[in-house]
């Protein structure tokens, strides 16, 4: 939760590109959160029966907590019920149509009593490029990706590795959102909690197959100026960070900063609480330390 | 009671070409018992004379396949459009046209309303029609600084909201939603784009949409169609009629003696719980036995695409003017078969919204593999809409043996903007057309589309036979019909997709006493005044309802 906010990320792609699977294992194993996920069809949804705890035409109830709904009624019905529950879910995730348009469905982050964390949209390695350039959907899938804050390639373990470098490399060239390969840790497809306590230092795991976790605390308000400097330097590695900082010309408010692969938002939500000042950033394995420890001294 | 009523008229024009013209009908127990001479009709045993309409003319009821409930629900809201409407009550509100006018409109309505509390709730902006002038917030500032206003453009895409409503909800310049354009200075001029950005507008847009959930609304709607000479009509997929609460409702007013139409309610699998569309199809077929006289239950509708002045139809190449990229689809392409099948396989009829010709091209692809699979007779489904459908497409449309419903409205309402804006003279001047259809021989309807535009089935006609725009050019003189083309295109032509021609959309024995009550005859006025035809009222299974 932000500031009594909820968290809202819109997962997209067209049509068998992955979404219901990633919606499953989600509900499946929601990493100690409670999801509430809004599809379009229930009938996907594949839970597990001990995990059912109630069923009605609109809402289904988890045991661990999350909660599936219906978009039938539509978005603002869908969201309004979901408000309601306010305090017994932590995040939503929505699931828009194979031929929505993930962008325009984010919209719906901004409205009172969510935030939005980002735009994910699923690409399925094997078809990706024929739809691209199909009379009737190309456009579609093009704007799906052009609207992504990060893509995933799903179904890699179909094809020879080559084959989904090479789909890989396609589209790092022509998205400005890091390409990451299903499946995708929970800190990366959601963010990290922003409350951190490793202050720049090296994870015990450090693993070169691992995301990389790094953050930084703040004594004092943080200028304007340092935020515009550090929203434009993001190392190419960096996929995720959100701080939720106090800065120098707003010193009473909360500003929350969040990346989400390109993009960078920075916005007010709320009084400052007297909390921890601080900002968490994750990477891609690989991406080298002390570019991200340089990146986030950049705050100040 | 069975009493034979003998209704004699200037004429009866029965759209049978076997009885083309008579003085008189007679009705019994909602049917039409016989048609002839008032001496004819006096030889049966027992039959009354009616004079009340001598001097009007009569007509099959006219029949709009492609309307929508919220058509008389709207009317609970001020009517800013450009164009006049008629409201139900029977009042024509004059066209708005300038934002001067559009204020005053809404001042009036301000001053009635006694409750501050209250906001004032209106639709039917357009701003299309006068470019350049943009109504922002400081508009309806002027209306109110402490009343909140919420302004529903005519796309139903767009709001337009005072700054006490802003204020209220918190627009501002924090506010992070796309579709909320700022001035210079950061602030939110009050434009809302988007139903995402519409709903910033809390509690006023919960009342704008709730209200129109009121039986109210239902009531409504059967008062604008009997004054627009409309005895059945539909609500084309746009009521979750699978939600008990919602066909309750609809059974609940429409089957009431009161209400004047009948109603054909379409459902929309888009409202189901289900993406399973033999599961929706089985839904469907379970509210058949719901079906009334009045209330008809069992047909589909599916949506392709989006609309062409809205730039999100799925046009052909060239697509549209000026490199704008083309629509969006509402189904993706290859799932359109698998929900045309379901529905086909269960016998129901589908209507399927196709407004550019690339969702048409979709559509018949769809149509002929599931036709390939599961052949079936006189299965009457129908390409709604179908504007920019190409003679080789209606030849297609022919061979499959499918309809056509065409939103002849659109040379009016739009034409200019055609020509203008979206796709051109050239293909604007072969929109809508009718004229190819019949030729073809595609089973031909016409539409208003209402409350997109006015319902209104003789305007309807006057676009198809005149084809003049708003701003006065004949587009496209060679899809021009005939007025009887037309007229039958709004009576018979309606049933057929609706599969009711067999009961009504013409006058003859044993068919339903529904009959439109004009005051001039159609056939004698001159085609360019077809449109100005009074209406005088309906008359539905024999039961008068005036109208207005």
């Amino acid at each position: 939760m932000t500031g009594g906010r909820l968290p809202l990320t819109v997962v997209g792609g067209y049509l068998g590109a992955g979404k219901t699977t990633l919606i499953n294992a989600l509900l499946a194993d929601p990493a100690g959160e409670r999801i509430a996920v809004l599809v379009n069809d229930f009938g996907d949804i594949d839970i597990d029966a001990r995990l059912m705890d109630s069923d009605d035409a609109d809402v289904m109830s988890l045991t661990n907590g999350c909660i599936c709904c219906s978009l039938a009624d539509g978005f603002a019905e869908a969201l309004d019920r979901i408000r309601d529950l306010a305090g017994r879910i932590d995040r939503v995730v929505i699931e828009v149509s194979g031929v929505g348009d993930p962008r325009k469905v984010a919209q719906w982050g901004h409205v009172p009593g969510f935030t939005l964390d980002g735009v994910v949209v699923l690409v399925d390695a094997k078809t990706v490029r024929e739809r691209s350039r199909d009379r009737y959907v190309g456009e579609t899938v093009l704007a799906q990706l052009a609207g992504a804050d990060l893509v995933v390639v799903t179904r890699a373990d179909l094809l020879d590795d080559t084959v989904t470098s090479e789909v890989e490399r396609w589209l790092a060239d022509m998205v400005a959102a890091p390409v990451l390969r299903a499946p995708v840790p929970t800190a990366v497809l959601f963010g990290p909690d922003p409350i951190g306590d490793d202050t720049l230092a090296v994870p015990e795991d450090h693993a070169s197959t691992s995301h990389i976790s790094m953050s930084r605390r703040f004594d004092a308000p943080v200028s304007r100026g340092s935020i515009d400097v550090w929203a434009d330097a993001r190392p190419g590695g960096v996929v995720r960070a959100k701080g939720i900082v106090r800065v120098d010309d707003r010193p009473d408010e909360r500003t929350v900063l969040q990346v989400c692969g390109a993009t960078t938002t920075v916005a007010v939500d709320g009084p400052w609480d007297g909390g921890e000042s601080a900002v968490v950033a994750i990477a891609l394995p690989g991406t080298s330390r002390a570019a991200i420890v340089k990146w986030l001294k950049l705050l100040r | 009671m069975t009493q034979t009523m003998i209704l004699p008229a200037a004429v009866v024009h029965t759209m049978d070409p076997n009885h083309p013209q008579a003085e008189a009908v007679a009705v019994r127990d909602g049917w039409i018992l016989a048609l002839g001479t008032v001496d004819d009709l006096q030889a049966i045993d027992g039959a009354t004379v009616d004079s009340r309409y001598a001097d009007k003319v009569l007509l099959p009821g006219f029949v709009e396949a492609h309307s929508h409930g919220m058509a008389g629900a709207i009317w609970q809201h001020t009517y800013c459009g450009f164009f006049g409407r008629t409201d139900p009550v029977g009042r024509t509100w004059p066209g708005c046209t300038s934002v001067d006018e559009v204020i005053d409109r809404l001042r009036a309505a301000d001053a009635a309303i006694a409750d501050p509390g209250e906001p004032l709730l209106a639709w039917g902006l357009d701003p299309i029609y006068f470019p350049g002038d943009r109504l922002v917030a400081t508009h309806l500032d002027r209306v109110s600084t402490t009343r909140r206003i919420f302004v529903l453009h005519a796309s139903a895409h767009l709001a337009t909201v005072n700054t006490v409503l802003m204020e209220a909800e918190g627009i501002g310049p924090d506010t992070l939603t796309e579709g909320v354009p700022k001035d210079a200075e950061g602030w939110p001029i009050g434009e809302l784009q988007e139903p995402a950005a519409m709903f910033l507008a809390g509690r006023t847009f919960r009342s704008f949409f709730g209200r129109l959930q009121a039986d109210e609304g239902i009531r409504h709607l059967g008062d604008i169609a009997s004054i627009a000479g409309v005895t059945t009509l539909t609500d084309l997929g746009t009521s979750a009629i699978t939600a008990e609460a919602t066909i309750s409702r609809w059974a609940g007013v429409v089957d009431d003696e009161a209400f004047p139409a009948r109603v054909s309610l379409f459902h929309n699998p888009r409202f189901a719980a289900t993406g399973d569309m033999d599961e929706a199809a089985a839904e469907v077929a379970a509210l058949c036995p719901r079906s009334s006289d009045k209330l008809r239950l069992g047909h589909v509708k599916l949506v392709l695409d989006g609309s062409i002045q809205g730039l999100t139809a799925r046009l052909r190449h060239p697509s549209y003017l000026n490199n704008v990229p083309n629509g969006l689809w509402q189904i993706p392409p290859e799932q359109v078969a698998g929900h045309l099948g379901a529905f086909h396989r269960a016998g129901l009829l589908v209507h399927a919204h196709c407004n550019g010709d690339e969702a048409v091209d979709v559509f018949l692809d769809a149509v002929e593999e599931v036709l390939a699979a599961s052949p079936r007779l006189d299965h009457r489904h129908t390409v709604q809409h179908s504007q920019l459908t190409t003679p080789g497409q209606y030849r297609r449309i022919a061979a499959l043996g499918l309809c056509a419903n065409v939103f002849s409205n659109h040379t009016f309402f739009w034409g200019d903007q055609h020509v203008s804006t979206t796709v051109g003279a050239d293909r604007a001047a072969r929109m809508n057309s009718a004229r190819t259809a019949l030729d073809i021989g595609v089973p031909l309807s016409i539409h208003t589309d209402a409350p997109v535009t006015p319902l209104g089935s003789l305007h309807a006609a006057w676009c198809a036979v005149n084809r003049l725009t708003a701003g006065g050019r004949v587009l496209g003189p060679g899809e021009r019909i005939s007025v009887y083309e037309a007229l039958r295109a709004v009576t018979l032509g309606a049933a057929y997709q609706l599969k009711m021609d067999d009961e009504i959309g013409s006058l003859a024995p044993g068919k339903r006493a529904d009959m439109v009550v004009l005051d001039a005859d159609p056939f004698d006025v001159d085609p360019v005044e077809l449109r100005d035809v009074p209406v005088a009222g309906t008359v539905l299974g024999g039961t008068h309802h005036p109208g207005g």
